[in-house]
């Protein structure tokens, strides 16, 4: 019960710490903070599926990327630049610089594929789709890879090769997606009239609110029987197998679910950092995504939230030191590797064994006044 | 007449012309204990393999009461009602025992009919009522990766009483255990008798003789005799094809 009651108290004090955050903080710190907490939903996600379900993402930037696109896609067209082309209907700029002489500009047909951009002119449209599709994209990538029964280092492999060439696909679309470019220049997000400009304090809160809220809901959704279950199936999944359970079933819910997470991560750091690029899809962010996770620590959800965050404000804070931006990598490196050999559940399951320890000794400590109690009662009958 | 728990009616495999099982029929009374005997490559295992659904058969059927579960995924052979403890023991290192009791002790597989919290008094009870059953009340919180290769047996065993299996399907059930660990197990093992149908492969004939009722001995994937320990003992031809000419020791 004690370890509950704790428990509980770190997630409020985090939770506090996020909310009061704009106290002390100026604009720009403001915005930086708020990707970091992004980045925080990030570990959250790597948490869930490694961590918990033992599914080691290494292409956890697809669905980040999916998302962030989908709600691009719409704040594009919002942007004023889209209404400046020479149409009375919205069309992105680099659609006309791609554009084949005497196209007609408009989304219906300025090139072949231009067409797909057209429901996007709804922002809720891009909001709905950038969850929608990247948690249908894992459900069906789920199904396949768990029904076949591939697990491990070959999960890995499959996620890893599948970002890479979504990442692929996306530079090669240039008419569609601006390429390596990606899509900047866009519009605020709008709730109503009310427009998230990424510097103001409400936007802030857009962020902080969503994390805590997801925060709260992933421990709460380990926390069920399914959760249990999960873990079980971690450990052995034959041994589930043959206790009844439909393994590929709980493992594609909560790939699912972590893909849901990282998607809705990636719109919201469309909305503070004002772009998309299939820099979200590379290699070296998924896997620092799963470096984040490993030093917080990846059975927690809490602790791989932390790790994302600390190592990304260190990481800011080192880097406008000069001498410190390449050496900076190393020592990341460096933890990564300490972390790995010395604290395999990292930051947080450091902490709970210390949480364990003093518990433990309280509770020893209670033992030994009841057992001098029953001495004295003993004492009492002679 | 007492009801058939188990019937298997000519099951047979081929792996690559192979049959590791070839053309089994028999018939396990409710509540019964049934030991499966034979040599190395006799068929046990494989046959255990062919009616958890870890292996497909190409021929025959298997019949847990009236239910016909052939060949189905393993996970609905569970659910149906079979339950089987590995010659490795395999039981979920990270959870605690209880945690690995409470896992098993889920009614309903689905993933949706399990996103609520904790679980019914009776489930607690029940896990308890194991917990003693297979002297694990003390390691409780425990994670079961610290558990003594006995232990992790017993663990195991009692996940699949907490299922509430029909048929419990035992491999080895004390493959590397000290003779007071064999001792408890066979203890373990009789208490589950009448209440569960048990098919068990051993291979110590002190353990068997401990827990057996019927013996079904096995040899080059057929059936080779039935009967009580006494009139397996005493089996001409199982003296000859398992049990050497000096008998049972």
């Amino acid at each position: 019960m004690t370890r509950r009651r704790v428990d509980i108290a770190v997630y409020a004090a985090f939770i506090l710490a996020i909310m009061l955050a704009p106290l002390f903080l100026e604009p720009f710190w403001l915005n930086r903070i708020a990707k970091y907490l992004v980045f925080g939903m990030l570990g959250i996600a790597v948490a869930m599926s490694w961590g918990y379900a033992g599914i080691l993402n290494l292409g956890q930037g697809l669905f980040f990327g999916l998302g962030a696109y989908m709600l691009a896609m719409s704040l594009k067209l919002a942007s004023p630049t889209s209404l400046q082309q020479g149409s009375d209907k919205p069309v992105p700029d680099f659609m006309l610089w791609n554009a084949e002489p005497g196209a007609k500009t408009d989304l219906c047909c300025i090139n072949k594929a231009s067409f797909l951009w057209i429901p996007f002119e709804h922002q809720w449209f891009g909001l709905l789709m950038g969850i929608v599709l990247p948690v249908a994209v894992a459900t069906v990538l789920g199904l396949i890879m768990f029904r076949k029964r591939i697990s491990g280092v070959f999960v890995s492999i499959i996620t890893l090769a599948l970002v890479l060439l979504v990442r692929l696909l996306v530079i090669d679309a240039q008419p569609l997606t601006n390429g390596f470019n990606g899509l900047t220049d866009l519009g605020w997000f709008k709730i109503g009239d009310f427009e998230f400009d990424p510097y103001i304090v409400p936007t802030y809160y857009l962020v902080a609110g969503t994390l805590a809220v997801i925060l709260v809901a992933a421990r709460l959704l380990v926390d069920t029987r399914a959760g249990l279950i999960l873990q079980a199936i971690r450990d052995d999944q034959n041994r589930a197998r043959y206790l009844g359970f439909d393994v590929p079933a709980y493992q594609t819910f909560f790939f699912a679910v972590s893909a849901g997470i990282a998607s809705l991560a990636g719109m919201l750091y469309v909305i503070v950092a004002e772009f998309a690029s299939p820099t979200f899809m590379d290699l070296s962010f998924s896997i620092t995504m799963v470096v984040w996770a490993a030093v917080g620590g990846r059975a927690s959800v809490l602790g791989a939230c932390i790790g994302a965050i600390v190592i990304n404000t260190l990481s800011a804070k080192v880097s406008e030191t000069e001498t410190f931006v390449e050496a900076w990598k190393v020592v990341i490196g460096l933890i990564f590797v300490l972390v790995v050999l010395y604290l395999p559940y990292g930051i947080a399951g450091l902490a709970h064994d210390l949480i364990d320890r003093i518990t433990r000794r309280n509770r020893a400590h209670g033992a030994t006044v009841r057992v001098d109690g029953a001495d004295s009662v003993q004492a009492a009958a002679e | 007449m007492a009801t058939a728990a188990l019937t298997i009616d000519g099951l047979a495999v081929s792996f690559d012309g192979f049959k590791a099982v070839n053309g089994v029929s028999m018939i396990v009374e409710e509540g019964e204990l049934r030991v499966l005997l034979g040599a190395n490559g006799a068929g046990k295992t494989t046959l255990m393999d062919l009616i958890s659904g870890k292996t497909r058969s190409t021929e025959g059927h298997v019949h847990l009461y009236n239910a016909d579960i052939t060949n189905f995924e393993e996970h609905r052979i569970a659910r149906a009602g079979v339950g089987r403890k590995f010659q490795i023991p395999s039981v979920f290192k990270d959870l605690t025992v209880r945690g690995n009791l409470e896992v098993a002790s889920c009614r309903n597989p689905g993933v949706l009919a399990n996103l609520g919290f904790g679980f019914s008094s009776a489930a607690r009870e029940r896990v308890r009522e194991v917990l003693e059953l297979i002297g694990l009340s003390e390691q409780a919180d425990t994670t079961a990766a610290n558990l003594s290769h006995g232990q992790t047996q017993w663990l195991e065993l009692g996940m699949l009483v907490v299922q509430n299996a029909k048929l419990l399907l035992l491999d080895e059930p004390t493959a590397g255990m000290t003779q007071a660990e064999t001792h408890k197990t066979a203890e373990i093992i009789n208490g589950l008798k009448g209440r569960h149908t048990l098919l068990v492969v051993e291979h110590d004939m002190a353990f068997v003789r401990e827990i057996a009722e019927r013996i079904t001995v096995m040899h080059l994937g057929q059936v080779l005799a039935e009967g009580s320990v006494a009139e397996i003992e005493t089996n001409p031809k199982v003296r000859e094809a398992y049990l050497g000419s000096r008998g049972i020791s």
